[in-house]
């Protein structure tokens, strides 16, 4: 049975996950529906610019984002300069998390936005929506099933996040110590019973996660026109 | 799809299997802050007709329990003894064939450009993040742990400790300005050009910081013995010196 | 069916003077549409659909004008571009476009006009009572097509742009549906473009007809006109009919027959219709069907036999198409003949010549 301790770390991580996918929501909604729908010059780049943290091994994109966020560096130190401790903290955490998850999410989005008929839009348009009210009453309602997967998919793996996190936030125990850092931790500290308790958690949140984003992609049926 | 599987077959059998032949190579896993000065010696072993060494550098902690798991290294140098000893539990090395080589002085560093570096322990509490080797398995983490502790200082500032994966990962925490001190041996200080010393750690402050080298007795490789005596001989003394280490054998 | 209202006289206005370029050409469209009921037709690929969307506002590169009722929708020259949710046009594209995930009533009350009593009005037009609850997947063909018209109907728009709404059901499917479009027609004070390969169709709903051809306007012109001679001549694929419009004069039970009155002092024989005495009826004859004789033929089979006069010979395709002036009707006959014949019984124009037809060659559109 996990200690109090342990479940701080369980909740810790599971809020972190929460928090990451709650804030990526709009954004990774939003990118994905443009990259459905814009057909332009500088779409590629977009694109495999959004899918990066996907293909890279998640240590380097770590080290990328302790670049962008050292004191050294504009935003960094920017940042500093008003207080704001990114780096080694839960803040860290969030950021490394986010960058991991993104790209699940605006794939997932962008799928299931493709699958969404344009002609419905237009129609809707004629009908008096403006490209907003088209968006929410007639796009949003036929590709929910697929954000919505893709959402799951974005939570899970911000629940299992360590590459990127152990790089820039740190394996603090009681700060940044997510479920994942903490099993290796554990590990390097000979404690691996513990770890294993952590594990059968890990287990347990990573099964439900994507038992669910299963059971929402089975009942995904082509949204077009009737 | 022919030409994908001869492409993915010559990728297998292009890529350069020496370390998987059976030609004598040493496998010696080392601490972390014996990077610069074991290089140096293992070249010096090669030219002068020895077999060719390759090194494992990590947190001791990591390596003991590699080695424990069943790794393939000839020669664990550590750290300290206290990761030794857990290996010689394990059956893995023989007592009798220990040798304590060097010692260390540990450092409290700060990033270069550091406007005001602490000169005292307690000076530390003032410091947002202080990067360590993990204070509960890595030696130099322990060693600076038990300082700290010593010092009464050690609950006010576990807050701000940032534990990091070994010692040279410390020491770049501070290099790249994350943390704004750490505390690292005073040889890995001496590496880098963007870190200030702030203070050395008296060294009755801190517990006997002992480096001690063994032959892993499941070793076959006849050039191991060689390998060990020309680790704890003078042509290595000489580089160790060179390095900042103190050194213990043969006194 | 009923009287055309289409003739109505009219304070409807439609101004186009649009150009739009398209994948193949660029669509040229110039006219004032003044009828209640505008037919758009044209053989495939013509630019009807890309009409429609241009006047929906779907169509950003359109250049030109477009005013409805003194409303510009589009004017270029003064930077005008309403979008389509400003343009208050009713569209239903061919195939409904309903939304899958509302109900039919859902799809009705959609737009963001539709008050509550437009609505109920409209589904009480279309006879949607029954269907409110049902999702559009569980509709029949025609059954979405009404659903797709009450939803453009209760959005209270200047004007209905329709696009084949009954090219996809069944000969039965569209008998029942057309009572409803003329109804809305009638009922419903809105000007509507409606695109149609049917020539029934027209015929039966159209003031006017707008012919197409690769993005041109061909012609602009009533029906009756437009439909025998003016496209068609020059598209000698498709069937060429004489269309005529009369009132059932006599039924004739026991010879099978109904006698049809078309002007000009012309009874044409046709095989018996359950239409009263009275009914306006239009007919339609393919030229391919009727025969040329020099002489006044005798015991023929052929109930209709009119004496005629040739206008004019056009070698139309492999083909010859004669104009004839048949009694004193309002627009010559079409004649479709092979050169042979034309040669062997040397004809000619002023050619006298009497013109038969099966009274089973004859068709009531």
């Amino acid at each position: 049975m996990p200690t109090r301790e342990e479940w701080g770390i369980v909740l810790f991580t599971i809020r972190i996950a929460t928090l990451a996918t709650l804030l990526l929501l709009p954004i990774g909604v939003g990118v994905g529906f443009a990259l459905a729908r814009y057909r332009g010059p500088g779409k590629g780049v977009v694109e495999t610019l959004v899918s990066l943290p996907l293909v890279l091994p998640p240590t380097a994109v770590g080290i990328v984002l302790l670049q962008i966020l050292s004191r050294r560096n504009t935003l960094g130190a920017w940042l500093a300069a008003r207080g704001i401790d990114v780096v080694f903290t839960w803040k860290a955490v969030l950021v490394a998390t986010m960058v991991m998850a993104f790209p699940l999410l605006v794939r997932s989005a962008r799928t299931a936005f493709e699958e969404v008929d344009p002609r419905l839009v237009g129609i809707a348009r004629t009908l008096g929506c403006g490209p907003l009210g088209a968006f929410f009453r007639v796009t949003l309602p036929l590709a929910w099933r697929g954000v919505l997967a893709g959402t799951v998919l974005a939570f899970s793996r911000a629940l299992g996040e360590f590459g990127a996190t152990v790089m820039v936030a740190g394996n603090i125990p009681g700060k940044t110590q997510t479920l994942a850092l903490a099993i290796f931790h554990d590990t390097q500290t000979g404690h691996e019973d513990r770890a294993m308790v952590l594990v059968a958690v890990t287990v347990t949140l990573a099964f439900a996660a994507l038992w669910t984003t299963e059971w929402v992609s089975r009942r995904r049926t082509r949204r077009s026109i009737a | 799809m022919r030409t994908i599987a001869a492409l993915i077959l010559g990728l297998f059998l292009a890529v350069p299997t020496t370390s998987w032949t059976a030609s004598e190579e040493l496998l010696v896993f080392a601490a972390a802050s014996l990077t610069d000065a074991l290089k140096d010696v293992g070249r010096l072993y090669e030219a002068a007709g020895g077999d060719h060494v390759v090194f494992n550098f990590g947190a001791s902690s990591d390596l003991s329990r590699q080695i424990v798991a069943g790794a393939p290294a000839d020669v664990f140098f550590s750290a300290d003894t206290a990761r030794m000893d857990e290996v010689e539990r394990a059956g893995l090395v023989a007592h009798a064939d220990r040798v304590d080589v060097l010692s260390n002085v540990l450092a409290v560093i700060v990033p270069k450009a550091s406007a005001a570096p602490p000169k005292t322990a307690a000076d530390l509490v003032a410091f947002h993040h202080i990067a360590l080797a993990d204070p509960e398995a890595v030696p130099a983490g322990v060693y600076a742990r038990t300082y700290l502790q010593s010092a009464g200082v050690w609950d006010r500032i576990r807050d701000a400790v940032v534990p990091a994966v070994d010692v040279r990962a410390a020491l770049a925490a501070v290099e790249g300005e994350h943390a704004d001190a750490g505390i690292v041996y005073r040889t890995d200080a001496a590496t880098s050009s963007r870190v200030r010393v702030a203070f050395e750690v008296p060294r009755d402050a801190v517990p006997r910081i002992v480096y001690p080298v063994a032959p892993i007795a499941a070793s076959k490789k006849k050039g191991t013995p060689a390998l060990v005596r020309y680790l704890t001989g003078p042509e290595a003394v000489k580089v160790y010196e060179r390095y900042g280490f103190l050194v213990l054998v043969g006194k | 069916m009923g009287v055309a209202a289409a003739d109505a006289p009219v304070d409807r206005v439609i101004e186009l003077a649009v150009d739009v370029p398209l994948a193949a050409f660029v669509l040229r469209v110039n006219g004032t549409l003044s009828s209640a009921f505008t037919a758009i037709m044209g053989p495939s690929g013509s630019g009807k659909t890309s009409l429609l969307e241009t006047l929906a506002g779907l169509r950003p590169n359109a250049r030109g004008r477009i005013a409805v009722d003194g409303a510009v929708l589009l004017d270029t020259s003064r930077r005008v571009r309403l979008p389509p949710e400003r343009r208050r046009v009713g569209y239903v594209p061919q195939d409904a476009g309903l939304f899958p995930h509302l109900t039919a009533g859902g799809n009705v009350a959609f737009g963001a006009r539709a008050r509550r009593e437009r609505v109920e009005t409209a589904i009480e037009i279309l006879g949607l009572r029954a269907l409110l609850g049902r999702s559009p997947v569980s509709l029949s063909g025609g059954e979405r097509q009404r659903v797709a018209l009450a939803r453009a109907l209760a959005s209270d728009p200047r004007v209905l742009l329709l696009d084949e709404p009954l090219a996809a059901l069944d000969v039965g499917l569209r008998e029942r549906v057309l009572p409803y479009l003329m109804r809305v027609r009638d009922e419903w004070n809105v000007p509507i473009l409606y695109v149609t390969h049917n020539v029934g169709e027209a015929l039966a709903l159209a003031g006017e007809v707008l012919l197409l051809r690769e993005g041109q306007v061909d012609a602009l012109g009533a029906p009756l006109d437009l439909l025998s001679t003016e496209g068609l001549v020059r598209d000698a694929e498709r069937g060429l009919e004489n269309l005529l419009r009369g009132r059932v004069a006599a039924h004739d039970d026991a010879g099978g027959v109904t006698r049809v009155d078309v002007g000009g002092g012309l009874t044409i024989s046709i095989p018996l219709v359950a239409r009263a005495v009275g009914n306006i009826v239009t007919l339609a004859i393919r030229a391919e069907d009727i025969v040329v004789a020099t002489e006044h033929p005798a015991a023929l089979s052929a109930r209709n036999v009119f004496e005629a006069r040739i206008e004019s010979v056009e070698r139309t395709g492999v083909d010859v198409t004669l104009r004839c002036a048949v009694g004193r009707g309002p627009r010559p006959w079409l004649v479709r003949l092979t050169p042979a014949a034309v040669r062997a019984m040397e004809l000619r124009v002023g050619t006298p010549v009497w013109l038969a037809i099966k009274s089973h060659s004859v068709h009531v559109v």
